[in-house]
């Protein structure tokens, strides 16, 4: 790999960490676009239009531990643990699917 | 824009799936023949830094929130909605699994309106208004439109799911997504710039492709 290209990852990184130590403490809790819409069509929180099961629970439900959904700094810690996991699915995955010569 | 399990029946789940695989078979198509060695860490930092965005919600008017989903930013940067398909593919799956953020039931159709659609849009409003109006100013535009077009699409999926009807849906959907694009374009905007600035040889329209 070209040094530029370590450049690029290593900003890319320290970006990623900023925003995952930021994120918990300053992102809006308040209703996304589509959760808005829900609540305006009246529908309850946990609504479902048809019962699915055998959905496996997530490791870090909302980016946060489930045994203390309110640490702020263990949101940190799943939202790094993502990033990293994010990083290197998708250097995998490019690499696998790369252009053939 | 996450659409959460249970939103969409089943059957329906299914359709959007089939859509995926047709879209993941050109998306692989496209890398085989455009995805050179040097894209690889872009490509993997486009997801690392999309993941982490997406966390950054930024609050809008009426008590609502959103944040940058970047499928135009990729398709601009590629110059390909396919390279969209891949990054959010890889990104929404780890959310739904991981975080459970956007149902695993639903990731063909979060991965259609987020990746096909706003990549797509964005790419093709990108190419439209580049020769008239410059290439951030149209990046911007795109990234917004894409945004809008999205949270569309989403609103009739939903009405078609019977989640919620399309009188709602929509004028709720469009009013949230008009704001929250805003995020999107300026976003996407810094980060064409910063690429442009300092790694131009990444960019895809410095190679005539535009």
């Amino acid at each position: 790999m070209e040094k530029r290209d370590k450049y690029l990852i290593a900003i890319a990184v320290v970006i990623c960490v900023v925003i995952c130590v930021l994120s918990p403490y300053i992102a809006s809790g308040d209703p996304d676009g589509l959760e808005k819409s829900a609540e305006d069509s009246g529908l309850a929180e946990d609504f479902s239009v048809e019962e699915i099961k055998g959905i496996p629970e997530a490791v870090f439900p909302d980016y946060a531990f489930a045994s203390s959904p309110d640490s702020q700094p263990l949101q940190i810690v799943a939202l790094a643990i993502g990033v990293i996991i994010t990083l290197f699915i998708g250097f995998g995955v490019a690499y696998v699917v790369k252009r053939r010569n | 824009m996450h659409i959460p399990d249970g939103f969409i029946p089943i059957a329906q789940c299914l359709v959007y799936y089939v859509i995926l695989i047709v879209a993941l078979y050109f998306s692989v198509k496209w890398a085989r023949s455009n995805l050179d060695e040097k894209r690889i860490p872009l490509l993997a930092v486009l997801a690392a830094g999309i993941f982490a965005i997406m966390s950054m919600n930024m609050p809008i008017p009426f008590g609502t929130s959103g944040h940058m989903v970047g499928g135009a930013l990729v398709a601009i940067v590629f110059l390909a909605p396919e390279a969209a398909v891949l990054v959010f593919t890889v990104v929404l799956l780890i959310q739904a699994l991981i975080f459970g953020d956007g149902g695993i039931t639903a990731l063909g159709a979060n991965v259609l309106n987020m990746a096909i659609i706003g990549g797509s849009v964005g790419l093709f409003t990108f190419k439209g208004l580049n020769g008239a109006i410059g290439k951030y100013p149209a990046a911007g535009i795109a990234a917004w439109l894409a945004t809008v077009v999205a949270a569309f699409a989403c609103a009739i999926e939903m009405a078609i799911a019977g989640t919620f009807p399309m009188n709602i849906g929509i004028p709720s959907m469009i009013l949230y997504h008009v704001f929250i694009g805003i995020i999107e374009a300026v976003l996407t905007v810094i980060v064409l710039v910063a690429l442009d600035k300092f790694r131009p040889d990444l960019l895809a329209w410095n190679k005539g492709d535009a």
